[in-house]
């Protein structure tokens, strides 16, 4: 199979560097796949699981939330706030970071405010629970 | 001159304060080294989305977006981030200085980073936007996202007009600079209506609707990499400002001693005279 140079980086560092034959994210619009020789392409990214197919045929999975996605000349640049590989990821800590938004947002006086960073919450350990369980 | 048990008193609090100033050097070169490493790893996340945003802004004459559009600079938000404790020579307050320079003439407001920017501000009686991020060397990547959040979402109700950003750059070792930065409205050099580049980028749903979305994505990646660079620049002044206490430190004691060794062979020589006059008298 054809292979594109993929890059990932987060504020944190670059967590992937190196030749990819497919990578499915989830953008603002839902899920799409860049393969080899794909145009020019610019989208923000959403919250879901991405995974990218190597050239032996392995797939990596990780959560990735947030930031943008971009193919420039061939060149796929991945930017995401937040990128963590499936076997990285505290599942203990995110079920427990789920229980917690729950609770919270199980309340009823909750201003505005207090509602959205819940529910952001909620949705990061949900994405972050999904990907660690498969 | 000073009796030879207060210079050796002085000598001794020399001494100790030496000591102190050189574990603080040590300390602040240590962790000099990772606040670099973790500006050296911020720095792609932040460049790749800065020539996005750039390449978009500069191929569309189109499209129009809140962040933008330049107001009357009515009111500025200044998000500031200074360190959290002082003994890093003019760390702090040129950082200030380089604000109050800026912010001259202006009505503005502050979000303070770090607990010296915050009580300096509250103590002048400048409006805060938030005090709650009070702690520089905690702050994570979450942290920078919310402040964004914060920021962005003032920013479009239009309680202020644009926002800088206060940061001391990092140069080198031994130079930092203290720079105010306009972060938005996104200043991009527009092209003229009719000569822009052919547009072969695919924006996914559109080009606006990427741009809006990655602006509070770049405002927290700014904020970030100024805090990274922040940081490392507050550790390599307190590390220069350390260095030099302690060779100062070094100077007085070698002067002190010079003055010890004085005052004891005054006192000798005086006790000889004593003791060949007394003794001239007993045989006298």
């Amino acid at each position: 199979m054809a292979t594109f140079s993929l890059k990932v980086v987060t504020p944190d560092g670059c967590v992937f560097d190196g030749a990819a034959v497919r990578l499915v994210c989830r953008t603002i619009t839902g899920d799409v796949a860049i393969l080899a020789r794909h145009s020019d392409y610019c989208t923000a990214l959403g919250m879901g699981e991405a995974h990218i197919v190597l050239e032996d045929g392995s797939t990596r999975k990780a959560a990735c939330i947030g930031g943008m996605l971009s193919v420039m000349n061939g060149c796929c640049h991945v930017v995401a706030t937040t990128w963590e590989w499936a076997d990285e990821i505290d599942a203990e800590r995110a079920a427990a970071s789920k229980a917690r938004a729950e609770a919270i947002l199980a309340q009823k006086n909750l201003d505005e405010r207090e509602m959205e960073l819940a529910q952001a919450r909620l949705k990061r350990a949900l994405v972050r629970t999904s990907v660690a369980g498969k | 001159m000073a009796s030879m048990k207060d210079i050796k008193l002085r000598i001794k609090s020399v001494e100790s304060t030496m000591q102190i100033t050189k574990a603080m050097e040590l300390v602040a070169s240590s962790k000099l080294r990772r606040a670099k490493e973790r500006v050296e790893h911020s720095r792609p996340y932040f460049e790749t989305l800065y020539r996005t945003l750039y390449d978009i802004a500069a191929a569309n004459t189109e499209f129009q977006s809140p962040y933008l559009t330049k107001r009357e600079q009515k009111k500025v938000c200044y998000i500031v981030i200074a360190g959290d404790r002082g003994l890093a020579g003019g760390y702090n307050s040129n950082m200030f200085k380089a604000v109050a320079a800026d912010a001259e003439g202006k009505d503005y407001c502050v979000l303070p980073i770090g607990k010296k920017a915050v009580e300096y501000y509250q103590h002048r009686g400048v409006p805060l936007v938030t005090d709650a991020f009070g702690i520089v060397g905690d702050l994570s990547v979450s942290d920078s996202f919310e402040i964004s959040r914060m920021v962005c979402e003032k920013f479009l109700k239009g309680e202020f007009d644009a926002i800088k950003i206060g940061f001391t750059q990092f140069v080198s070792m031994l130079t930092q600079t203290a720079t105010v930065l306009p972060v938005l409205p996104y200043d991009a050099p527009r092209p003229e209506r009719g000569k822009a580049r052919r547009e072969l980028i695919l924006y996914e749903p559109n080009s606006e609707a990427v741009f809006d979305a990655i602006i509070p994505e770049y405002l927290a990646g700014v904020v970030y990499g100024a805090m990274c660079e922040s940081v490392a620049s507050e550790l390599g002044a307190r590390r220069t400002a350390m260095d030099s206490a302690t060779k100062n430190a070094g100077e007085m004691i070698s002067s002190l001693n010079l003055y010890y060794n004085r005052a004891r062979q005054a006192a000798i020589t005086q006790e000889i005279t004593e003791i060949v006059a007394g003794a001239d008298g007993a045989n006298g």
